[in-house]
């Protein structure tokens, strides 16, 4: 497939991620690090789906974002008792909790091998196996995504969201209910990341537990940081710098085996470097 | 006597040290009521009573003849109670038309299916809120600071905006806690203004005051917390001209 076209695709899916990670951490202030998982559960309900043959693609999408928004709205429940710091900890375990499961139920995902040969996605009874076809498609989902981030936080919901993140206690005491404002942020962050999973899924073909794992997790995190937290501009920017960066990688000339950890490296140094000198990102606030 | 406002037998230890006891007093409709008292006396503990932010030991507090018991604080600003907080708790990184905006009750477009599926509904709803909040923070004297975010206002103007953000709920009861404290004498008499202003347009108002300058010029009625529980009442007069009152508010131990 034509590189451009790959390249852009994959980003335009992980802008979505970026969307939902940003939604949950940057605006209403859950910090998670399990949005990797719930990703993956999109990218899993969608690949069993079109590979047993039982819906196409946009009920399969829909059943996954529906399944996603439940379950994030249900790991996301400790962060809407105990707050901040601990939240954390809760989350780190349900990421790990989602790996082990990802890798070892094979019957359902295919366990460490992965689940290849997934269908490409189709519209209204036509296959999209082009890949100018699967570019627009999920340029067309990421275009749906951010319009319904910048209506969502150019609505009195955003300004909710805002203040909450702000002080909690000060929303209540206006009369609000913080509760119900929370789950619906946990609710839209696990449509989008269900939706992207979907998408993910059809456009490779074959996912594997790697895609989802703490890694994965924590390059949403980077992307939201890097690009910056709560503004439609950070969650786009994120994505597409730090998906070029193995690219950038791959023309200078080193060792694969080597260039996997530099990646790494180098994703671990922008996190580092952009808490302590531009916590705001490159077009974004502070987190 | 009225019951407006009515506290029965209110009961709150935390850990060892009990904040109130056997605490009771009424608030009249349409009067200003200052609760006065040494630091500790408990008089923050009763405004986290009466917003549901604190579940009493025993103890009942009603409104409008109706118990609050159980109540969770938006339900209790819903029922037409509101407060403010000593440390102000205000959205700093917002605009101060925004704190407004944010407290008014019941927004089309305050949950993501509607600002998603009915942009242009939420769009013209949000358009009567702004002017709302516009006419508000007119109200108390920061219509020219609208746009302006909360950290660029002086704490004057601060303490102005967190009783806009009370107003903003549509609250008649606004319990405000010390809003006259670290004011400058002009901005002193702004916010005696308001409060006078807003008790001749109908609202009720229970305030803890510390300056018993502003307690003697505001005040109808005066209630006396001592140890967490009422000790007097009375107006402004007989509270301050009380040798004994004084002695315990002064410094005195009893």
């Amino acid at each position: 497939m034509d590189f451009w076209l790959s390249y852009v695709t994959l980003a335009a899916i992980y802008v979505l991620l970026g969307l939902s990670t940003n939604l949950l951490v940057g605006i209403a202030g859950i910090f998670s690090v399990s949005q990797a998982a719930v990703f993956g559960v999109g990218a899993y309900i969608v690949a069993y789906l079109l590979m047993n043959e039982i819906v196409s693609f946009l009920p399969a999408m829909l059943v996954a974002s529906a399944f996603c928004v439940l379950l994030n709205v249900l790991v996301t429940l400790p962060a809407l008792r105990v707050s901040g710091d601990y939240f954390v900890v809760t989350s780190f375990g349900i990421q790990l909790l989602a790996t082990a499961v990802f890798t070892n139920w094979t019957a359902g995902t295919g366990g460490a091998n992965g689940l290849p040969g997934i269908p490409p996605a189709d519209l209204f009874g036509k296959t999209l196996d082009d890949s100018s076809q699967l570019v627009a498609l999920c340029v067309t989902a990421m275009v749906l995504g951010c319009l319904a981030f910048w209506l969502i936080m150019h609505a009195p919901f955003g300004r909710l969201l805002r203040a909450i993140r702000e002080d909690e206690l000060a929303v209540a005491a206006a009369g609000k209910n913080v509760l119900r404002a929370k789950v619906s942020a946990a609710a839209m962050a696990g449509a989008f990341a269900g939706s992207a999973g979907g998408l993910y899924a059809t456009f490779l073909s074959f996912i594997d537990p790697s895609s989802f794992d703490l890694d994965a997790s924590i390059l949403l995190l980077t992307m939201v940081v890097v690009g910056g937290a709560r503004t439609l501009a950070g969650s786009i920017v994120g994505p597409f710098l730090l998906l070029a960066l193995p690219q950038v990688l791959s023309l200078i000339d080193i060792p694969t085996t080597i260039a996997a950890a530099a990646r790494q490296l180098i994703y671990g140094v922008l996190l580092i470097a952009f808490m302590l000198f531009r916590p705001q990102g490159l077009a974004g606030e502070k987190l | 006597m009225s019951d407006y406002l009515s506290a029965s037998g209110l009961e709150v230890s935390f850990g060892g040290l009990r904040a109130l006891q056997d605490c009771s007093f009424t608030v009249e409709r349409g009067r200003i009521t200052c609760l006065v008292g040494p630091n500790g006396a408990g008089k923050t503990t009763i405004f986290n009573v009466i917003t549901g932010f604190l579940r009493p030991d025993a103890g009942t507090v009603s409104f409008q003849g109706k118990p609050l018991d159980g109540m969770k604080p938006q339900a209790i600003v819903a029922a037409g109670i509101a407060r403010t907080f000593q440390n102000l708790r205000l959205f700093v990184d917002l605009t101060a038309l925004d704190n407004v905006v944010v407290a008014l009750p019941a927004q089309s477009g305050e949950e993501p299916f509607s600002a998603i599926f009915r942009p242009w509904h939420v769009a013209r709803a949000q358009t009567r809120l702004r002017d709302e909040a516009m006419q508000i923070l007119d109200h108390v004297g920061l219509a020219a600071r609208a746009g302006d975010f909360v950290r660029n206002l002086s704490y004057g103007e601060q303490k102005l905006l967190t009783v806009a953000r009370g107003l903003a709920t549509g609250a008649e009861l606004l319990l405000l806690d010390e809003p006259a404290s670290g004011l400058s004498a002009s901005a002193l008499d702004q916010i005696m203004a308001l409060l006078r202003r807003l008790q001749s347009e109908g609202k009720t108002l229970l305030v803890v005051e510390h300056n018993t300058r502003v307690v003697q010029q505001i005040a109808d009625e005066v209630l006396f917390l001592h140890q967490g529980h009422l000790m007097a009442r009375g107006t402004p007069g007989e509270i301050i001209g009380d040798p004994a009152l004084a002695e315990i508010y002064f410094g005195g131990v009893i």
